[in-house]
């Protein structure tokens, strides 16, 4: 992981947003997901001296807690991850900020040409858990 | 997940959000969340599973 964040081409702030949580679903453990995701969020920071960790109590923009926005060279670019990111799901937040980190978006050609034709804005939502 | 944090990276007008299903049940329900991944393109449920990126691009921009 230090390899991938020691690659980065700009500098990724994780903005980590707390505040009231939603009851999980029953079989989720005693676990406190605001202060986990401090903490995953900080440890990732560690990794990499161009990520930087950020933690805020209940910030505009953010509709659930805790929640974590991937900012590239801390502009809010859209990108957030709600809930904590735990087991196999770290994998997407490691992703979301390797992504970040580039200076060039990663998408085909026929991609960014479609993407370029969008005329509203476009909300994408991603339901997963942890496996 | 990934290819769409990279769709919200590329484009100015695309937000890309994972939520994690079991700490946000009462959204899950509502989006009818049995499987995931779940897309879910502007509030509205589309499919489950992961596909290529010429097939994703090709499905949240129908």
């Amino acid at each position: 992981m230090r390899e991938w964040f020691a690659g980065l081409e700009r500098s990724v702030e994780l903005l980590v947003a707390v505040g009231p949580e939603e009851t999980p679903r029953a079989g989720t453990g005693d676990v406190d997901f605001g202060a986990e995701m401090v903490r995953v969020c900080e440890e990732l920071a560690e990794l990499g001296e161009h990520v930087t960790c950020r933690v805020e109590d209940e910030p505009e923009g953010f509709p659930r807690f805790p929640a974590v926005s991937i900012r590239p060279e801390a502009r809010d670019a859209g990108v957030r991850y709600d809930g904590l990111p735990w087991g196999y799901e770290l994998g997407s937040l490691v992703g979301a900020v390797v992504e970040a980190g580039r200076a060039e978006p990663t998408l085909r050609p026929e991609s960014l040409e479609a993407l370029g034709t969008l005329e509203n804005d476009l909300a994408l939502d991603v339901f997963v858990t942890p496996t | 997940m990934l290819l769409a944090f990279r769709c919200a990276l590329a484009s100015e007008r695309v937000t890309a959000t994972a939520i994690e299903a079991n700490e946000f049940p009462r959204l899950s329900q509502e989006m009818g969340v049995f499987a995931v991944p779940r897309i879910v393109v502007d509030g509205e449920p589309r499919w489950d599973g992961a596909v290529p990126e010429p097939e994703f691009l090709r499905r949240v921009l129908a």
